[in-house]
């Protein structure tokens, strides 16, 4: 691994993830225009000083039947006519796709300043097809097709493998679910943060908690939510002047510290059989985690002060646990215990809530995750804010844990 | 403030009863539900797990009548909140119990829409009356988060303190703090500029009044599906006080419609009256429209596209929220005029009623955005740019309020959030 030039987090802005923009009659663009408005009024930036945009986004084909997402950016604000833009798709990670695009843009020195916008409007649909176009996450064909919503089934079948493994109980599962909803309840951009939650709610199963995935039932689950999300980031020479001219120097700035990103076999059955003989059910997930670790010069997850993790469903969260190294493969039960994981614990997991909890707006979840570890690292998440944070992981997942992206944020 | 988790809800088998308990619940209070019988107080739990979507909510809430329960209850709480009919002497007859049983450090909240705290708690002792407050909530609470705190004469501050803290942090409300006055800040200029939209449906149509002015302008809900939606004795309540209590600029428009009167007297409540219906009846997929002159409902029928409401959805839809009013602040003819008296009406109103029954426009664009899910008049405001707004007001011979002065005078920004803040209020 080649050392490359830094990647400085300048800060952003984001929607309300409890907003339905179908009933506030609206087309993504506005969401889009609404997140990058506020995040160049929040980080004082010009629009004139954007060279580049980078747009994650999953499936605006199949939610508001329009392609050519990156084009979009330029309608929100005439000043960026001509400017070189792109859309990037990989299911719920789409986000850090675009993260990581821009990155490279910003590590070759093509250019110094880029804004990468996620957005995804997802309450278009019913339910029903909603889960459906989710689908086309996993091997559409063989694992989706003709199936009411494949997805919690999908991650159902990780908690089972995990049990098969190690063995799960569903109150440690349940316990996830607590936690990300209590959390939550201090973000003010988080979807659930008025919602009713308790332990003993997502415990059970009942006429509102139904079982829709095998072992996974409503509690377990990441949100609907309809959500744009956009940050700058900038090279040594842009961030150096953006903080003199705000009154910081460059010390001051959070930037990527290290990322990994691997892909594994899109079916679930095939990740499953190449794992048989792992400690790690999602290997090329653990891999991620420890490219990014040695990236960013660390030895373990205690270096850490907290993450942002995918937890599209409770399975998700757990599985995070032990592939950050927190505890022994399959002993993620211990850290769900312990406390570990809660705010105010050893090693917080989602202050925000994380997609269970603040929502999941598809292909703005990474970018989301990014601003949140920003955040966290200037100081600024209010009251989820982890005291003294230094460093702050996020991993991003798309499909059946298919492609895994992670980054480390600090100064 | 007490030092425990017990709540007790006077009248929780009413719509914002059964809410508030269902708030509080998930706050992690430990609520009783009060209503005349246990069986009532029974469908306020059930109406509180819909409202939750969760059965377990029940965990935190226990039922009982005011007979049996009341005074043991409201012994052991640290919260007692009054959710009855918006019947004064109903109220204090109870509010007379509550003081015989209370600790002498329990809040005793109203929830109130409108009637005067001081009025509530006149005769009740020191202790009640410096722990007594009211606390607005909005329909549905669990849903809308604005919420009005408002003060008697006596209430202690520190009481005031600990409630908003409380609201705010522990139960995620958005809170301001009112003055006792009729209908507060919220229901004040919320009702005013439904109230208008009645007036005006009288001589231009239910449809074409909803079309015209509808959440294009800013508004979640066009206005008179909203009455409907309020109930049109509770919209009658409100407004007969405010017409009969308060000498202001408006006080005209608080004048209910002689149309609206008859038709609440043969029944028109609204929505809740789905038979008899109010501004609209529904009867499967059939929609019918009153007819203010001659009190029936007719079929309804989309009244014709006017060109500037249509540019400013097509703006809205893409997030142009500026060039929206614009296109309103510059569109020719009569419709227009209509329409920019009730918009710039509504800013010159609410933004009239800081210092006097607001202290502050922050908190009229709060209780506005929050509890109307109505544009922030100041976002109206900055989006029209101030100076603008002033010609606009003069022009139309409204009161210029003297915060939209200073604005217009300094060149400074009125609204405190941003587009992310505001946007969600303008509808495509």
């Amino acid at each position: 691994m080649t050392k490359a030039a830094p990647v400085y987090v300048l800060g952003g802005a984001q929607t309300d993830f409890a907003r339905n923009w179908s009933k506030e009659g609206k087309h993504f663009v506005a969401m889009m225009r609404e997140a990058t408005l506020g995040a160049l009024e929040a980080t004082r930036i010009e629009p004139r000083e954007v060279e580049t945009a980078h747009v994650g986004n999953f499936a605006a084909e199949l939610y508001a039947k329009q392609g050519h997402i990156g084009a979009f950016f330029l309608e929100i604000d005439p000043v960026f006519s001509g400017l070189p833009t792109s859309r990037h798709e990989a299911a719920c990670a789409s986000g850090s796709i675009a993260l990581i695009a821009a990155s490279a843009d910003i590590e070759a020195a093509r250019y110094d300043l880029a804004c990468v916008v996620g957005v995804e409007q997802m309450k278009t649909v019913d339910s029903t097809t909603g889960g459906d176009i989710l689908g086309t996450a996993a091997w559409y064909e063989r694992e989706a097709k003709g199936i009411e919503f494949p997805f919690p089934k999908l991650f159902g079948r990780l908690g089972d493998e995990y049990d098969k493994r190690y063995g799960l109980k569903d109150e440690h599962l349940a316990h996830i679910s607590a936690v990300n909803y209590s959390n939550a309840k201090r973000n003010p951009n988080a979807q659930t943060r008025n919602w009713f939650m308790s332990e003993s709610h997502a415990q059970h199963e009942s006429k509102f908690n139904m079982r829709i995935g095998g072992r996974i039932k409503v509690s377990d689950c990441s949100q609907v939510t309809d959500g744009s999300v956009a940050l700058f980031l900038a090279s040594e020479k842009f961030a150096r002047a953006w903080a003199k001219r705000n009154g910081k120097t460059l010390a001051d700035i959070p930037r990527i510290l290290g990322w990994g990103h691997h892909t594994a076999p899109i079916e679930f059955d095939t990740k499953v059989a190449e794992s048989r003989d792992n400690a790690y059910v999602l290997p090329h997930t653990r891999q991620a985690i420890l490219d990014a670790f040695k990236r960013a010069g660390i030895a373990s997850a205690a270096e850490l002060s907290g993450i942002e993790t995918h937890d599209c469903f409770t399975t998700s969260e757990y599985m995070a646990i032990d592939h950050f190294g927190i505890t022994k493969p399959g002993e993620s039960w211990k850290a769900v215990e312990e406390g570990v994981i809660e705010l105010g614990g050893k090693l917080p997991i989602n202050p925000s809530g994380g997609l269970i909890g603040a929502g999941h707006p598809v292909g703005a979840t990474g970018v989301r995750q990014m601003l949140d570890c920003h955040r966290q690292i200037t100081d600024s998440a209010g009251d989820y804010q982890v005291e003294g944070a230094k460093k702050f992981a996020m991993l991003n997942i798309g499909g059946s844990g298919t492609t895994s992206c992670v980054f480390i944020v600090g100064k | 403030m007490a030092n425990n988790n017990k709540v007790v809800i006077i009248g929780a088998n009413g719509t914002m009863g059964a809410g508030a308990g269902c708030v509080l619940a998930g706050g992690g209070y430990s609520v009783t539900l009060l209503a005349r019988r246990s069986d009532k107080a029974a469908q306020g739990l059930a109406d509180a797990q819909n409202d939750a979507r969760a059965e377990a909510i029940a965990e935190r809430i226990s039922l009982g009548a005011y007979d049996t329960d009341l005074s043991r209850a409201v012994s052991e709480a640290a919260i007692i909140f009054e959710s009855l009919a918006e019947d004064l002497p109903l109220k204090r007859q109870f509010f007379e119990l509550i003081d015989k049983s209370r600790r002498p450090d329990a809040i005793v909240a109203s929830g109130s829409s409108g009637l005067s705290v001081a009025e509530m708690a006149r005769g009740r002792s020191d202790s009640f009356r410096r722990n007594f407050l009211g606390v607005h909530l909005f329909n549905p609470p669990q849903v809308i988060v604005g919420t009005e705190v408002i003060p008697g004469p006596d209430t202690d501050p520190a009481v005031v303190k600990g409630v908003v803290a409380m609201l705010t942090r522990r139960l995620g409300r958005k809170v301001i703090v009112s003055k006792d006055m009729p209908a507060f800040v919220g229901n004040r200029v919320g009702f005013k500029v439904l109230n208008e939209t009645a007036q005006l449906a009288a001589e231009h149509g239910v449809a074409f009044i909803d079309y015209l002015i509808g959440p294009h302008t800013g508004r979640a809900m066009a206005p008179l599906a909203t009455v409907d939606m309020v109930g049109w004795d509770v919209h009658k309540a409100i407004v007969d006080n405010v017409h009969a209590n308060c000498e202001d600029e408006a006080h005209e428009s608080f004048a209910m419609p002689a149309y609206m009167n008859v038709a609440l007297h043969k029944g028109c409540l609204g929505d809740k009256t789905p038979e008899r219906g109010g501004f609209y009846r529904r009867a499967g997929k059939q929609v019918f429209v009153l007819d203010p002159k001659t009190g029936g409902h007719e079929n309804y029928q989309k009244p014709a596209p006017i060109e500037f409401v249509e540019k400013m959805k097509q703006l809205h839809h893409v997030g142009r929220y500026g060039e929206a009013l614009k296109v309103l602040a510059e569109a020719k003819g009569a419709d227009a005029d209509v329409c920019r008296r009730v918009v710039l009406g509504y800013v010159s109103y609410a933004l009239n009623r800081v210092g006097e029954v607001a202290a502050s426009s922050a908190d009229v664009d709060t209780i506005m955005s929050y509890g109307f899910n109505w544009a922030p008049p100041t976002a109206i405001v900055d989006l029209l740019g101030a100076k603008n707004t002033v010609a606009m007001l003069q022009k139309l011979k409204l009161t210029v309020p003297a915060v939209v002065e200073q604005a217009a005078a300094s060149g400074a920004r009125m609204f405190s959030g941003g587009i992310l803040e505001y946007g969600r209020t303008f509808v495509g």
